[in-house]
């Protein structure tokens, strides 16, 4: 399967080009560049952003500084998402770079969670990697592995390591032969306007009759508006990683091939560019 | 799920979970006790809401002196006695937090979860730190072995809450997720309770975690809500 292993680093390697611009509310000693970053699609905001701290805290007093946050066109981005599902979701069919707006102060306290710390950010992905594993696997996977197991995993995505994360990751991507996948498989479906934040429900990847189900076959289930019937035109996007991958793909081998580091499959729904 | 019966793999399932919410809140009616049903728009969805003022403790131990006071010297109290005794009560009266909980169910873990998020009056989120200033003595030891410092989204709502964390090992800083220690603590709970059939999971299950995260769960809830048919 190498063409499948390059679909792994395809994704892993993924980067957004961004634009960070300090919010004008904030208050400044002089005026600051904005500051251009290549984002890991597969990363969290909050973790490759460091420089993009930095680079501010240049021009601003201490006394101005609380916890840093970031927006797009006066949504707060959710830094627990990872950032490709983030530009998916609000971005996508905008012109590159991606702008950012970034804040120091007025911490949107019901819409964002706080990041005091990478540890933060590490309970998060290692709690998305669990939760992942109790659908795939229920959880026999993560829970034989060590301690340092999951180390290498964290410190894999921190550190920008594919081979150190897939040594482990692929245990988490492997399945009884006869079973034909996992249990269920560890999805989310995103839209921007909706009263919750996500769809996820159980879902098996094979048929009761042993049928391998597709991504066609998910929506159908779970989100019919996203098929497009044949005469009408089509009104959402289906986007992962960026891209539409056709509805035939097989579920399996889109959580396989196609999750995030955090072992869940990230789909956002989207409303289809009216040309 | 429903026909998973040997008790490792007693499991809630998502119709028993409503269940069990209904009955539950029909008693929470009876008793006035603030709990509500939250149904998600578009989706058939949804989880039990409270919440709750609380006090702050400044100091747990000056909370129980003042309150020793007033059952010990009522008859005896001078005028100037009784009149800083309330002014004390009025003082920590004066400072709440607002303690919002949710049942909500897991259908990745099929088990209840109860998510808690603490606000000052006006909004503002409250610091791992000060809520467990506010955790009881008697259950703070144990969770000293469980801290929560985990911060991870309400899966129906979207709101912030904090997640209690699971065990922190010495030799690393991972903290597991609290999901982890609650699925331990249900399984046992399964095995005893849940597949005896004759009791409501939930109120089982918020007996034993609620009273941890300040919730209080009243008696009555165990003899007057019965089991899902």
């Amino acid at each position: 399967m190498a063409d499948d292993k390059d679909v792994l680093r395809d994704v892993w390697f993924g980067r957004i080009p961004a634009c960070f611009t300090l919010s004008p509310e904030e208050i400044t000693e002089r005026e600051a560049e904005p500051y251009y970053l290549l984002l890991p699609r597969v990363s969290y905001l909050t973790l490759v952003t460091d420089k993009v701290k930095k680079h501010f805290l240049k021009v601003m007093k201490t006394e101005d500084v609380e916890e840093i946050w970031f927006e797009y066109e006066g949504s707060p981005l959710k830094w627990h998402y990872p950032t490709g599902v983030l530009f998916d979701l609000h971005a996508s069919n905008t012109a590159l770079p991606w702008n950012i707006t970034v804040h120091f102060k007025n911490f949107p306290e019901h819409e964002l969670l706080h990041c005091a710390s990478n540890s933060v950010i590490e309970a998060h992905f290692m709690s998305c990697i669990k939760e992942a594993d109790a659908l795939k696997h229920k959880s026999q996977v993560i829970n034989d592995m060590q301690k340092k197991d999951h180390k290498q995993l964290w410190m894999g995505l921190q550190n920008d390591k594919f081979d150190q994360f897939w040594a482990m990751n692929r245990k988490l991507m492997e399945y009884p032969t006869e079973e034909g996948g996992f249990r269920y498989i560890p999805f989310r479906i995103y839209q921007t306007m909706s009263e919750r934040p996500f769809i996820q429900k159980l879902f098996r990847p094979v048929s009761p009759e042993g049928n391998p189900l597709t991504l066609g076959d998910l929506l159908k289930e779970l989100f019919p508006a996203a098929i497009c019937v044949e005469d009408e035109p089509k009104r959402y996007q289906v986007i992962i990683h960026g891209i539409e991958p056709l509805l035939e793909t097989p579920i399996q081998w889109l959580s396989e091939h196609l999750s995030h580091p955090d072992n869940f499959l990230h789909i956002s729904v989207i409303p289809a560019p009216s040309d | 799920m429903a026909g998973e019966r040997h008790s490792a793999s007693c499991y809630l399932d998502e119709r028993t979970f409503r269940l069990c919410c209904q009955l539950f809140l029909q008693h929470s009616v009876t008793i006035q006790d603030g709990w509500s049903w939250e149904e998600i728009k578009g989706a058939d969805e949804g989880f039990m809401r409270k919440t709750v003022l609380i006090p702050v403790r400044s100091d747990a131990s000056h909370h129980e002196d003042v309150c020793s006071v007033r059952t010990e010297n009522t008859d005896s109290l001078t005028e100037e006695l009784q009149a800083d005794v309330e002014d004390e009560a009025a003082g920590l009266q004066a400072v709440c937090q607002r303690y919002e909980y949710h049942v909500v169910y897991s259908s990745s873990y099929q088990i209840p979860v109860l998510y808690f998020r603490v606000s000052t009056l006006d909004g503002r989120s409250v610091s791992l730190e000060d809520v467990w200033s506010n955790v009881h003595p008697n259950y703070r030891q144990r969770l000293r072995q469980e801290p929560w410092d985990t911060l991870t989204q309400q899966v129906v709502l979207g709101t912030a809450h904090f997640i209690k964390g699971g065990a922190r090992s010495e030799k690393t800083t991972v903290v597991d997720n609290l999901i982890y220690t609650l699925v331990v603590l249900l399984l046992n709970l399964h095995e005893h309770v849940y597949c005896s059939q004759r009791l409501n999971y939930i109120v089982t299950w918020l007996s034993v975690v609620g009273p941890v995260v300040g919730l209080d769960v009243p008696l009555s809830y165990s003899t007057a809500v019965s089991a899902p048919d």
